[in-house]
Order: structure tokens, then C-alpha cells, then sequence
């Protein structure tokens, strides 16, 4: 117990000096300033607390309880599961941050803007998991039960749902987080009340007491509800919640076929369902106004250029932040897998950290890095690193012990074992954080560019939110959302060929 | 070179009190083959895997031609077939003996390499990964990787296990006429009479868990044992003897109540 506490112990301390040394700088707030602003503050805080709880609890319900059904949808009807994934994978590269001012104005004043950030920001990382634990049955008990005459739902019900609970809890643990964090976005975008509304208050003022707090809250209460799953998991199941690292599925000789399916389906349900709910189209620009927008209209070169400007910008600090966050996340893994007496601590530490709503702690990294280039390269790398390190510790560790037994008969080094067989081993899980990191990535910047920097596209999208330019801001998320579809696929073509090597039994 | 095996007082318990292998004395003889022979989960895995020193016993000393096993590790002069073939699926079949090779800073021959894979009669399959491999190739690949690096000391943990019969008796002709010309000493482990007593100079037969030794065997049969010698009055005789052994061990081990 005391080892487990001495570390955080120190790293509190430290924080403390280093705060203290540095102040007057506006930057950093020592833990003894947050606990106090905490206790004056409590009843703001708590108030504000309770709102951003309430809409992300009601978004990790609905938006896992979509994702339970749509995965049931598919297993029942398999002809269903390209479509619905390809349909998932869009609506997750979302832009989260364009679609709040989108949502605010459909849905007018109220919570529900964030609670459906909050459902989008979750259903994914629920979705993909389920559709992999409900497929890992193995063939003999679905024959067995074939064998008895039963059909696709006796098997959803008695063998698949039961396969599938560790891997619902894995997605259902990431999920806790990620709910915080589309609420809190949510709020950022123009809410009236909540824990991102006071972000925003508070960064404007500069007030770095309050700027820290909130982000300390934050942070804590995420990691609560990450360990709280994780706590009922361990009580319900017998074995750990499985790392998930679904391959992405094959585009076979229909791929292409089933994309343009899939974005026929989408088209349609967006056309549709804007004159279903028969809103004023001078803020609800249906799929016919974009093409229009981008293609037909006389300033259609305008809103290109100004796109493409945008995006250029964006990239610019988007890549290198996007690859050093990988490079990083393995390179320390490899790091802490070295040293095994640092392993053992660090793996608790790190998952910690992966619950961690990085994107709450945007303020921080303004507050530290200012509102320049290198802020939001760090935010990006940020983003990218914790899911990035943990996935490569769990991949660097998952060498099957019996293999470990044959390099140790060979009295084969800690070197030795990671070169030939650690780092290999490492490889699929350290693609398919890649593969996930790619919308994470986007949301990281986006929400930077919108909240601090006033460059790139997120920024662009905030203009033309704020000045009701709602042509061009709709214009600007299908631009980003098939973009980072487009990110999305080429790392897992990348990622397949790699899978073919190094895990082929992995692409079943 | 040849190597004895000195295993004086050696027991393992797990955790507080799964007691695996009671305190055994055990010699092997340098460059003959022993069988440990046991009934499932009985300990004769972790015995050996104390023997490789890839475990460490809760008492006692294991001495590999007078050093411990560590040491043996370090030269490179043993190896492991385990029961699972632990092939690294990303590597073909020669790239894993290559592996092996590499490790024990061994020089690479592709000659030998070839003629390891022809003898566990996995030609044409050189360049295969393991996932393209049935269960009982996997097994021989693994047993070829354990033979190429030439080890004083071969441990196999039931490496025959999915092999299917022809091939295992092939195997049983052309395995002991290698470990003969190299002078290797052998442990194998196995819960197959007639595949110990074929095999070995010896075998020793092991009680239900906590493992100790209910009968020391010596094998007189000549060499090479051509496959007909299963049918031979001899050969029944040992296997007789090994298996009344063997069940003797369990009926003693049982609780009374029970019988």
C-alpha cells in the first residue's frame, strides 16, 4: 500500500515546489492553492459538478445502450454489420466540437446537446469491443447448439451475450470517461451551465486557480467512474476485461461496394431526417445544400480555399503531434518494459492516466504552453500517448509466457526478449491504438483551435458557428469527418498488412 | 561432451501449500536417455522445468555437470521442447531454429538447418509459418529447434503429444540414434509407457502429486529398437513392470476411504 501511495505522494510535492518557484507566472497552481479555491468554491463547483454528471450519465446510457443494440442488429442479421460499422466509424470522426453548435441550435437551450456529444463520444469504444466479444465463441459451442436446433437468437442469448460481458466492460470502462469528456465538449461549445462552462470562464479570466481546480476535478471525477466499472467488473467477472484491439475488417472485393453503400445510407438518413424534423433550414443544411455548397454555388472556390487553408494549418500541427505521440507512448513503454522493477508500478499508474479526459486539461496546456504552435502539439501528442502507452505495455507484456520459457532457456537477455519477441508481439496492439488514435487526434485539435489558438479548421468552424455562416461550418464537418475516415482506413490497411505477419490469427 | 544431472532434495511448493514435487533425489546419467513417467498433473513438468532452471525449487540443489543450472543456461548447452511447440508465429520454421541459434551464439549452417527439418519430416515446410502447420508439425519443429543448437543437456515436456503415430514411430528410431552419435544427455517426460520405455536407457516413474519416485527402471533393451520390438516379450515385460508402477503410485496415493 505505501509503495502504491509514495509515488503520487512525491509527485505532489514536487508539483507544490514547482508551483511555488514559479510563482507570479501565471501557469501553474500549487495542489495546496487548488484545495483551497476548492473549499471556497465548493458549492460553484459542486452545482456545476452535478449538471456535467447528470448529462454525461444520461449520455453513457444512451449512447451505450445504441451501442448494444446495434451490435446485437449485427450479430442477428450479419448482413447488417458492414453497414452499421461503417455507419459507426462516420458518425465517430464527427468533428465533436462543430456538431455541438450544430445540435444546440436543433435541439435550442437545454442539456441535451451535451448529453448526445456525451452517447456519440461513447458508443464507439462500446460498439467495436462488443461486436469482437460477441464474435469470440468458439465455433464448437455455436454448433452445439445448432446441433440442439437453435437458432441465431438462442445463441445471442445463451453463449455470444455471456462471451461478450468482459469485452462490453472493457468498452463500458472507457466509456466512463469519454461520457465526461463529450459532456464537458458539449458544454465548451455554448452551454449555459456546467463544468466546461466554467472552463471557459476561467481561462478567459485567466484565473489559473480556478483553471486548474476544475481540471483536478475533472480528472478525478473521470477516474472514478473508470475504476468504478472497473471495481464491479472484478466483482461480477472472473477474468480481467480483455484489451481491445479489433482488427479492422477486410475490404474485400465489395468494399468499395459497401462504402458506397454505406455513405448512400448515411446521405439519406441525414436528408431525411433533417425534413423529418422539419427544421428551419437556414442553420439545418441537409446533404443536397453541402454538395451545393462545396460545388455548385458561385463562391464555392471561396469555401474551398478557405478549407483547404484551414486544413493545411490543422495539419501542420496535427501530424507531428499525432506521430510523436505514438513514438513516445512506444518508446517508454519499451522503456518501463526494460526496467521490470518500474513495469509492475507503472502499469497501474498509466491506466490511470488513460482516464484522464485529456481534452479537459486543454486549458492547462494553454495556460503552460501558451496559445501558440507548441500547445497544441503537445495536446495532440497528449492525446495520442496514454492510449498509445498502454496499449504497448499490454502488448509488450502479452509475449505468451511460453515462448518467454524458450528465450529463457536460451538465457536470452531483457534485450534480447524485447527485440525478437516483445517488440513483434507489441505490433498489433501498437496499430490498432494507432488506427484510434487517428479521431482522437482530430479531436484534440479541433478542440485546441476552437477553444485557444484561433488557427486551422477548428477555429474556422467556431468563425462560421459564431457568425451563423452555417453553409460553410456544415461544409467543414463532412470535410473533417471523411478526412479522418479516410486517416482511419489507411492505418488499418497498414495495420492488416502487419496483422498478416505478425497475428494472423488475428484476421479471421 | 556429456553432462550429469545431480538433483539432491529438490521439491517445489506453490503459494502457501500446493505442494508439486516432494524432496527427490535424482541422478542422470551422462548421455543417457531417462523417461519420467506420471500421471497428469503429477509434477514431472515442473521437475523438469526446475532442471532447465526456469524454476526455482522451494529446497534442494540441482547441479548440471557439477554447476548450477544457470550457468548451463548461460553456455547455451541445454534446451527445451515443451509440451506446447512455442514457436514465434511470425517466424517460418527455419527462422525459429535460426532464432534458437542466434540466442546461443551459435553459427547458423543452413546444411544443418536443412537436415534437422528432414529429420523431424518437415521438408518442403522450411519457409511455413506455424499457423500453416498442424499441431503435431508445430510439435517438430519445436523439437528440431531444441536439437540445433547441439545441447549437452535436451529436456522434451511430452513433445510428441500431437504427433500422429507413424511419425512418432519415425521419430523414435532416428531421435535416439542422434542423442547416441552426440553423446547427449536426455530427460523426457512423458505419461506414455510404451513411448518411455521405447525411447530410454531408464525410466523413472513418478507418484501422483506431490511427485516422488515410486520405481527407478532400468531399460536393458538393445539398440536401435525398431518399431517390431513393441511386439516383443521383452518390451511387454517392461511395460508391464513400468505400469504396475505407475498404478501401484496412484492406488497408494488414493485415500483409503476411497478404495
Amino acid at each position: 500500500m505505501t509503495r502504491y501511495a509514495l509515488g503520487p505522494i512525491a509527485a505532489l510535492v514536487l508539483w507544490e515546489l514547482i508551483a511555488r518557484g514559479l510563482a507570479g507566472s501565471f501557469v501553474l497552481a500549487p495542489p495546496s492553492a487548488i484545495a483551497v479555491y476548492l473549499v471556497e468554491n465548493f458549492g460553484l463547483i459542486a452545482r456545476a459538478l452535478g449538471v456535467t454528471l447528470g448529462n454525461a450519465a444520461a449520455g453513457f446510457v444512451i449512447g451505450n445502450c445504441a451501442a448494444i443494440a446495434l451490435a446485437a442488429c449485427a450479430i442477428v442479421w450479419p448482413r447488417s454489420d458492414a453497414a452499421i460499422r461503417g455507419a459507426a466509424l462516420l458518425v465517430f470522426c464527427l468533428p465533436l466540437v462543430a456538431t455541438g453548435p450544430i445540435l444546440r441550435v436543433v435541439f435550442g437551450p437545454g442539456p441535451w446537446p451535451q448529453i448526445v456529444l456525451a452517447a456519440l463520444a461513447v458508443y464507439y469504444t462500446t460498439l467495436i469491443p462488443l461486436l469482437v466479444g460477441l464474435r469470440a465463441v468458439p465455433s464448437d459451442w455455436l454448433d452445439l447448439l445448432r446441433s440442439y436446433g437453435r437458432g441465431r437468437f438462442s445463441a445471442l442469448l445463451h453463449v455470444r451475450a455471456m462471451a461478450a460481458l468482459p469485452y462490453l466492460v472493457a468498452g463500458l470502462q472507457i466509456a466512463a470517461p469519454a461520457a465526461f469528456l463529450g459532456a464537458m465538449v458539449g458544454e465548451f461549445t455554448g452551454a449555459e451551465r456546467g463544468m466546461g462552462v466554467l472552463t471557459i470562464r476561467a481561462m478567459r479570466g485567466m484565473n489559473v486557480e480556478m483553471t486548474w481546480t476544475l481540471a483536478a476535478v475533472a480528472t478525478a471525477v473521470a477516474m472514478l467512474g473508470y475504476w468504478g466499472i472497473g471495481a464491479i467488473a472484478a466483482r461480477m467477472l472472473q477474468e480481467d476485461p480483455p484489451v481491445i484491439l479489433a482488427a479492422p475488417a477486410a475490404l474485400k472485393g465489395g468494399g468499395l461496394g459497401t462504402a458506397a453503400m454505406v455513405a448512400f445510407l448515411v446521405v439519406l438518413v441525414w436528408d431525411v431526417g433533417l425534413r423529418l424534423l422539419d427544421l428551419n433550414t437556414f442553420f439545418a443544411k441537409g446533404p443536397l445544400d453541402v454538395f451545393d455548397a462545396l460545388a455548385l454555388a458561385p463562391d464555392a472556390r471561396d469555401t474551398w480555399s478557405i478549407l483547404l487553408r484551414a486544413l493545411g494549418e490543422t495539419a501542420v500541427f496535427l501530424v507531428p503531434g499525432y506521430f510523436a505521440g505514438l513514438v513516445l507512448g512506444a518508446l517508454i513503454a519499451m522503456l518501463i518494459v526494460l526496467v521490470p522493477s518500474v513495469a509492475g508500478t507503472a502499469m497501474p499508474i498509466a491506466i490511470a492516466l488513460r482516464s484522464v479526459p485529456i481534452i479537459t486539461t486543454a486549458p492547462l496546456v494553454v495556460l503552460l504552453m501558451g496559445r501558440g504552435a507548441a500547445g497544441t502539439m503537445v495536446l495532440v501528442a497528449i492525446m495520442v500517448f496514454f492510449p498509445t502507452l498502454i496499449a504497448c505495455l499490454h502488448g509488450l507484456r502479452q509475449a505468451p509466457s511460453r515462448v518467454m520459457d524458450v528465450m529463457n532457456s536460451y538465457a536470452a537477455g531483457p534485450l534480447q526478449q524485447l527485440m525478437r519477441v516483445r517488440i513483434p508481439a507489441m505490433l498489433p496492439a501498437f496499430f490498432a491504438a494507432a488506427r484510434m488514435n487517428v479521431p482522437a487526434s482530430v479531436l484534440a485539435v479541433t478542440v485546441v483551435e476552437w477553444l485557444a489558438t484561433g488557427n486551422g479548421i477548428g477555429s474556422t468552424m467556431a468563425l462560421s458557428a459564431s457568425v451563423s455562416d452555417y453553409d460553410l461550418l456544415w461544409s467543414a464537418v463532412v470535410i473533417v469527418s471523411l478526412l479522418c475516415v479516410v486517416g482511419y482506413g489507411v492505418v488499418g490497411l497498414v495495420e492488416r498488412r502487419v496483422l498478416r505477419v505478425y497475428a494472423p490469427e488475428q484476421l479471421a | 561432451m556429456t553432462v550429469a544431472v545431480q538433483c539432491e532434495g529438490v521439491a517445489k511448493t506453490f503459494g502457501a501449500s500446493v505442494e508439486a514435487v516432494s524432496p527427490i533425489d535424482l541422478h542422470l546419467v551422462a548421455g543417457q536417455t531417462t523417461a519420467l513417467v506420471g500421471p497428469s498433473g503429477c509434477g514431472k513438468s515442473t521437475l523438469l522445468r526446475m532442471i532447465a532452471g526456469l524454476e526455482v525449487p522451494s529446497a534442494g540443489t540441482v547441479l548440471i555437470g557439477g554447476a548450477p543450472p544457470s550457468q548451463t543456461l548461460r553456455d547455451a548447452d541445454l534446451a527445451v521442447a515443451f509440451q506446447d511447440p512455442s514457436l514465434l508465429p511470425w517466424r517460418s520454421v527455419r527462422r525459429n531454429i535460426e532464432l534458437a541459434l542466434d540466442l546461443a551464439r551459435r553459427p547458423k549452417r543452413a546444411e544443418e538447418i536443412e537436415q534437422l527439418i528432414r529429420l523431424v519430416g518437415l521438408e518442403g515446410f522450411a519457409d511455413a509459418r506455424p499457423a500453416e502447420l498442424s499441431g503435431g508439425m508445430r510439435q517438430r519443429a519445436a523439437i528440431a529447434r531444441a536439437l540445433s543448437t547441439q545441447p549437452a543437456l535436451l529436456l522434451l515436456d511430452e513433445p510428441f503429444g500431437a504427433v500422429d503415430e507413424l511419425t512418432r514411430q519415425q521419430l523414435a528410431q532416428d531421435l535416439p540414434a542422434l542423442w547416441e552419435a552426440r553423446g547427449t544427455t536426455t530427460l523426457l517426460v512423458t505419461h506414455s509407457v510404451s513411448e518411455a520405455v521405447m525411447l530410454s536407457d531408464r525410466v523413472i516413474v513418478l507418484s501422483p502429486r506431490p511427485a516422488r519416485i515410486v520405481a527407478d527402471v532400468t531399460i536393458d533393451l538393445p539398440r536401435p529398437r525398431r518399431p517390431e520390438m513393441a511386439r516383443d516379450p521383452d518390451f511387454g515385460q517392461f511395460t508391464e513392470h513400468v505400469f504396475a508402477a505407475l498404478s501401484k503410485g496412484v492406488a497408494d496415493t488414493l485415500p483409503k476411504a476411497a478404495q
